[in-house]
């Protein structure tokens, strides 16, 4: 890693370790999650006999999966706890800003607004992937254990739930491996800003100047000295409030991008077949878009 | 010039009159029933057992070879006398001594035969094992299949336990009937090439030799069944482990359910029929010769062969019809946005 040991101290080395490890399982379970949903393609039976056979494959999904629950469980405790004693701020859930800086960033991206929205500790993206994976992890553990104990689960839940958990957990899984191949390898990889990597979470540091630029609202908070927001309300009410607000961003980001990029797109095609109430061209575009962002200089 | 000629023609004659004295005159099927038409003729073999050598004339000319070939095609260089010796030590050396007659014909079916069961037994000194002969009969053949009931007598000279219970069956009643349709013993086994029916890479095409009439729209509206179960047993689990099952793996290990699993092999019943392995006051039963302690509600796991609908597994459907949705929405809502920050970067490049 190239980062210096100087820079600010982001992550913890529990959180380090969890995001090793969610990465590992996640490349895991997906290696021997696809050719199980993908199994008529040539290469998934090849797959599978370069793993040694169907039977191994599955145990070593089994085995990825129950240890992916174990993660999941320590990581929710982990959050839960401290929450409880009033030793965290659940700087990961999402707030009332989150929605609004989605919705600037992309007024920002079509040139509707002069600079982009400053971020707290987390931006909209990082919440709206984390809450993805944690949400979805726990779609994908409680289907696995359905799928994993099916004789108990078709004892207690009725036979028919077994083979909507498996439906719904070969979807999930590809569509949790579809965000991380867009999204997550986007905004840590391939984004302009981000190229070629973010190593923040392997290193546990960030650059000052990058905090800085990417973190502005936290920057300053640290410059003057002074502690994140406290935990307003009582921690239970916050704790079950969570989730739901984890859900309301993942269903609200892609919804915001059909709906943003959808009234921009009808925009100039109007524009364009009615040239008479605004010009075609782009001038009066370009004016309202206003300086471009003072990273782009 | 003219000396040569009578050479040549002296040459010529001599050529035939050898050829002559070689052959004898080729003997007919009447010249051979003279001896072998006697009910009496018989040799002793070494075994002490008697092999009797009469050849029923009348089942011969009836037979598909009958108004074709002479004995000698078949067994030549009997038209000498005595005849050539054979190895009458036990009746196996000498039904061996007859087997290679039928490939001086039939080429394709005895390479085929070399593939099957039936050829490695024989190999591996099994003396049960049947010849040409002991299927076809020697004498009195006639086409295998005509009418096609009588494949199953065939194999029922042997396998008379499998022929009983698919005489009960669904198939084989309905073959018993005329019925052109379904399936005869060689259907799935083959005639020739018969695969040992317990090898995994056998086991494993089965899906598929059922699929081959079930996934049939024709033979499935003239009969009022399913077309889908092919691909339905192969969107579930157990298809899907089937499907990924390597062939190469050892035999003999139980894997996962195959047809023949619920529906049984040669008892295969229709599926209202309260006999029926998959009936549904039975299927609990099937479920628990792999599924150990399955309970009532277990076989509602399995959707019988129904792809998910509003009315067939509602809740399946419903999560299958919330992703085909879903996926689309938040990739391509994501998607969007990726483009939209790749396309701000370019133009502020």
């Amino acid at each position: 890693m190239s980062a210096p040991a100087e820079g600010v101290v982001r992550f913890t080395r529990r959180t380090r370790v969890e995001h090793a490890s969610v990465m590992g399982l996640f490349l895991l379970l997906a290696l021997t999650g696809f050719p199980q949903k993908f199994f008529p393609a040539p290469w998934a039976q090849s797959f599978v006999d370069v793993l040694g056979g169907i039977d191994r494959l599955r145990w070593l999904h089994r085995a990825s999966g129950v240890a992916f629950a174990l993660l999941f469980a320590v990581h929710v405790a982990g959050a839960v706890w401290p929450t409880l004693r009033r030793r965290a701020a659940l700087s990961l859930v999402p707030e009332a800003k989150d929605f609004r800086d989605a919705a600037a960033m992309l007024r920002y991206q079509l040139g509707a607004q002069a600079r982009p929205p400053q971020f707290d500790r987390f931006d909209y993206r990082q919440k709206f992937e984390y809450w993805g994976l944690l949400l979805g992890g726990a779609v994908m553990v409680a289907t696995g254990f359905l799928l994993l104990l099916p004789l108990v689960a078709s004892a207690i839940l009725g036979g028919q739930l077994i083979p909507a958990a498996k439906v719904a957990h070969s979807n999930e899984g590809l569509m949790a491996f579809l965000v991380v191949l867009t999204w997550h390898i986007f905004n840590a990889h391939l984004s302009p800003e981000a190229f070629p990597g973010d190593t923040t979470i392997f290193t546990g540091r960030i650059e000052r100047e990058r905090l800085r630029h990417e973190h502005a609202l936290e920057y300053a908070r640290l410059v003057e000295g002074s502690a994140p927001a406290p935990l307003s309300g009582p921690p239970l009410g916050a704790l079950v409030m969570a989730p739901l607000r984890g859900a309301l961003l993942v269903l609200y980001l892609p919804t915001l991008g059909f709906v943003m990029v959808g009234t921009h797109l009808a925009r100039r095609a109007r524009a364009a077949v009615r040239p008479g109430r605004r010009r075609p061209d782009k001038p009066a575009d370009q004016s309202e878009r206003g300086e471009p962002p003072a990273s782009a200089a | 010039m003219r000396s040569l000629m009578l050479v040549a023609f002296a040459l010529a004659a001599t050529v035939v009159a050898a050829a002559e004295d070689a052959a004898p005159a080729p003997a007919t099927v009447q010249d051979c029933l003279a001896c072998h038409a006697d009910p009496d003729l018989s040799v002793t073999l070494g075994s002490g057992e008697t092999q009797s050598l009469q050849v029923d004339a009348a089942a011969y000319a009836r037979s598909v070879h009958g108004s074709a070939l002479n004995c000698t095609a078949c067994h030549p260089g009997f038209e000498a006398q005595p005849h050539p010796a054979v190895d009458t030590a036990t009746r196996a050396t000498f039904r061996a001594a007859f087997r290679d007659a039928c490939k001086t014909c039939h080429l394709d079916n005895d390479r085929k035969a070399h593939d099957g069961v039936h050829y490695q037994l024989l190999a591996a000194g099994d003396t049960r094992a049947p010849l040409c002969a002991d299927c076809h009969t020697a004498h009195a053949i006639q086409s295998p299949a005509r009418p096609r009931a009588r494949i199953s007598q065939t194999c029922g000279q042997c396998h008379a336990e499998v022929v009983a219970a698919y005489r009960e069956s669904v198939h084989g009643r309905a073959l018993l009937d005329g019925n052109p349709d379904v399936p005869a013993c060689t259907d799935c086994h083959r005639a020739h090439d018969i695969k040992d029916p317990r090898q995994r890479a056998w086991l494993l095409e089965t899906p598929q030799m059922c699929g081959k009439c079930h996934g049939d729209e024709k033979l499935a509206a003239k009969y009022g069944m399913s077309d889908k179960v092919l691909q339905t047993y192969l969107a579930d689990f157990h298809g899907m482990t089937a499907s990924l099952h390597g062939r190469k793996r050892s035999d003999g290990t139980r894997f996962t359910a195959l047809c023949v699993d619920c529906h049984g092999v040669h008892d295969i019943k229709r599926v209202k029929d309260p006999e029926s392995h998959v009936i549904r006051a039975n299927l609990v039963k099937t479920c628990q010769k792999c599924h150990q302690g399955a309970g009532t509600t277990f076989p509602a796991a399995w959707l019988s062969h129904y792809e998910p609908s509003p009315k067939k597994a509602p809740l399946v459907y419903a999560v299958k019809l919330f992703y085909l949705a879903f996926i689309p929405f938040v990739i391509g809502g994501l998607v969007l946005q990726v483009g939209l920050n790749l396309w701000r970067f370019w133009v502020h490049r």
